[in-house]
């Protein structure tokens, strides 16, 4: 499965740009369901048919944050702002990939030595520029034009029990459903697999998704925080390798009980290792199916990672496994 | 004068909330071109220009009525009026401004301390809503409420002018969007299309996108195109780099803004056909800030739509500057993508 996670985690598709790993995904998917579909907004939605006469959906966003050229300066110079939460401490220094292949470095303006100190503390949108190697902007606007994306430009690396890349937020999640469409054979209900996009910028594909499916549970599958770094999140209790969470709450949605508690029972009944999650910030998809039509009984299952929204986000391949295991379990038994 | 509706337009009073008299006045436009309009529960505005062939599609183009404002919070024991602002509105921008108070439109101003009673740190600071008030004639509380009411909407007071090429005026944001609307119907009655064409002159945006969603679901669009008022920020204290747009270089495109990133296809079909027609035009420099794309993408089985802007410089105030070549040329623009119909064929 490594393989398949670096595939998909190597690409470059930030938000609103997701073409080029909806046309992997639905590459790998095709032989192995039923139907699917691109919809109105670009997510690809795959089914697997059960008999109960049910409906479950997962959802993992395709989408990565990145960012977008806004201006090229006379000098060549890009200026860039974010798609999606990319701080720009982490920008600066990092090396960036683009649309059409065109790579760069980021840098930070300073005229006096004052500046430099003052910048490093304030720093913002405004004070970077990214470096493509133009000589001039005639140069530049050969390579590149305003309104061009990109993403952090790093590879996967295997550690391992522990995994690094740019996208595990949240191609993880692509690859644990890929592989879970491959192994699972005769689910007892239909299995709608939701390939979302532009969660990245506040949920988009997975607030319409549901619309016409109408499924009796949605359960989001994304990344949560790994708080078990020194100094970490004190107020959080999970780790990095204690298996798939299931979320109770964060800042966008509380998880339906029902959800909740057929999770637990699925982990337990399996011998899957399980962790409750309360994530004091963020949210996921599982919002957007709430709030789908009269209403969808929704929650989340997470893959602790460490340093998420950075270009090397940590996860473990355990976690990943169970992650699997937990999907296939559910698929097993009716909602 | 050359956009005399325009003018009528923005001199309208209707902050979100109070679109009333925008919607009557559009209504009358164009209630005698278009094959059907109603208006919803909500308050917006819908009309229908039928295709000449069925099931050609459905396109919806969209513009909002609201205007940014104030409203008064309390009544002060002074007589003078508490506000509040209704969307974004910088409290620098109404001090020392005329402004007209409930759906009556009675006179009042709102002042502040004269620069003889300020002392020096205090004259550079911005004062919080909390410090200012609209003084309407009366000097005690009783004498105020017997004329207001907390909730009353307060409107700026200006009238639109035309200097040269360029207009000065308030509400850009965006009657100059519902004015492209009509002047888009205006032009199907010549030009008449195969495919159906929604218009949807919608409520409440500027307090958070609350009446498209509504619209949209009523008309059940295959895409939009919303056309929208927009930040010049065109500022000469500022880099180039900086600006979000710059008001008399055209028409402005958004590939990305805050809540969506619009949809590809249609984002190339409004830039090829700008390129095409030698109609001048911008990129957006900035993402912050969202339209009401962001929530058509959120409605029903998620509707792609493209945002095209004309650019105010010190919007969300009293007094805007726009460029009657760049208002023009949007107009330019959204009639040549009606003609092309590729928006719907993405």
């Amino acid at each position: 499965m490594k393989e398949l996670i670096k595939k998909l985690t190597e690409i470059s598709s930030p938000s609103g740009r997701e073409d080029s790993i909806r046309e992997i995904i639905i590459s790998e998917i095709k032989d192995h369901v039923d139907e699917y579909k691109v919809d109105n907004l670009g997510s690809v939605i795959a089914l697997k048919k059960g008999t109960s006469g049910k409906k479950i959906l997962f959802d993992g966003h395709m989408d990565e944050i990145g960012l977008v050229v806004t201006n090229i300066d006379d000098k060549g110079f890009l200026r860039v702002e974010s798609v999606g939460g990319v701080s720009p401490y982490i920008l600066l220094g990092s090396h960036l990939r683009f649309e059409n292949d065109v790579t760069g470095v980021v840098g930070v303006e300073s005229e006096t030595m004052k500046d430099a100190g003052k910048n490093i503390k304030e720093l913002n949108y405004d004070l970077l520029y990214v470096d493509i190697g133009a000589v001039n902007k005639e140069d530049a606007e050969k390579k590149i034009s305003v309104g061009t994306f990109g993403t952090y430009d790093s590879r996967f690396y295997d550690l391992g029990k522990r995994l690094v890349s740019k996208a595990m937020d949240d191609r993880i999640a692509c690859a644990i459903m890929i592989q879970a469409i491959k192994e699972i054979e005769k689910p007892k209900d239909d299995i709608y697999f939701a390939f979302t996009v532009q969660e990245e910028v506040g949920l988009v594909g997975a607030s319409v998704a549901g619309f016409d499916i109408k499924p009796d549970m949605a359960i989001a599958l994304d990344v949560t925080a790994g708080p078990d770094t020194p100094k970490g999140f004190k107020r959080m209790g999970f780790k990095l390798g204690g298996g798939p969470t299931i979320k109770i709450k964060d800042m966008a949605s509380i998880s339906a009980s029902s959800v909740v508690s057929k999770l637990k029972s699925v982990a337990e009944k399996n011998n899957i290792p399980y962790q409750y999650e309360i994530l004091i910030f963020g949210g996921t998809n599982a919002k957007g199916y709430q709030t789908t039509g009269a209403g969808i009984p929704s929650g989340t299952v997470s893959i602790p990672c460490r340093y998420v929204h950075s270009p090397h986000e940590m996860v473990d391949y355990d976690d990943v496994l169970n992650s699997v295991k937990l999907l296939k379990s559910v698929a097993k038994e009716e909602v | 004068m050359k956009f005399k509706r325009l003018k009528k337009l923005t001199e309208l009073y209707g902050i979100s909330g109070f679109e009333e008299p925008i919607s009557e006045f559009i209504e009358n436009e164009i209630k005698n071109i278009v094959d059907e309009y109603w208006k919803d529960e909500v308050g917006n505005l819908i009309a229908h220009k039928k295709g000449k062939k069925s099931n050609r599609g459905r396109l919806m183009l969209l513009a909002h009525m609201d205007e940014v404002g104030l409203m008064v919070k309390k009544i002060n024991k002074d007589g003078t009026l508490a506000i509040t602002n209704i969307g974004g509105v910088d409290p620098r921008v109404v001090m020392g401004k005329k402004v007209k108070i409930g759906e009556e439109l009675k006179d009042g101003i709102i002042g502040y301390k004269a620069i003889h009673e300020q002392k020096r740190e205090e004259l550079l600071k911005t004062p919080k809503y909390d410090k200012l008030c609209v003084y309407a004639g009366h000097e005690k509380e009783d004498d105020a409420k017997s004329e207001f009411n907390v909730g009353d909407p307060i409107f700026f007071d200006t009238q639109y002018k035309e200097i040269g090429n360029y207009a000065i005026g308030k509400a850009f944001d965006d009657r100059n969007g519902c004015e492209v609307l009509i002047k888009i119907i205006e032009y199907l009655q010549e030009n008449p299309v195969d495919y159906d064409v929604f218009f949807a002159w919608v409520v409440q945006e500027e307090v958070g996108l609350r009446g498209s969603g509504v619209a949209a679901s009523q008309i059940e669009p295959d895409a939009a195109i919303v056309f929208e008022g927009t930040t010049a920020g065109d500022n000469p204290e500022l880099a180039e780099s900086r600006w979000a747009a710059k008001i008399g270089q055209g028409p402005v495109l958004t590939y990305a803004h805050r809540g969506l990133v619009p949809d590809r296809k249609i984002f190339d079909v409004i830039k090829e056909a700008a390129k095409k027609h030698n109609i001048p035009h911008q990129f957006k420099g900035r993402t912050a800030g969202g339209t009401d794309a962001a929530r058509l993408a959120r409605t029903l089985r998620g509707i792609p739509a493209g945002v095209i802007s004309t650019s105010a410089r010190y919007i969300h105030s009293p007094m805007c500057v726009m460029s009657l070549n760049d208002f023009n040329n949007t107009i330019k623009l959204g009639q040549t993508l009606i003609t092309e119909g590729k928006v719907l064929s993405k």
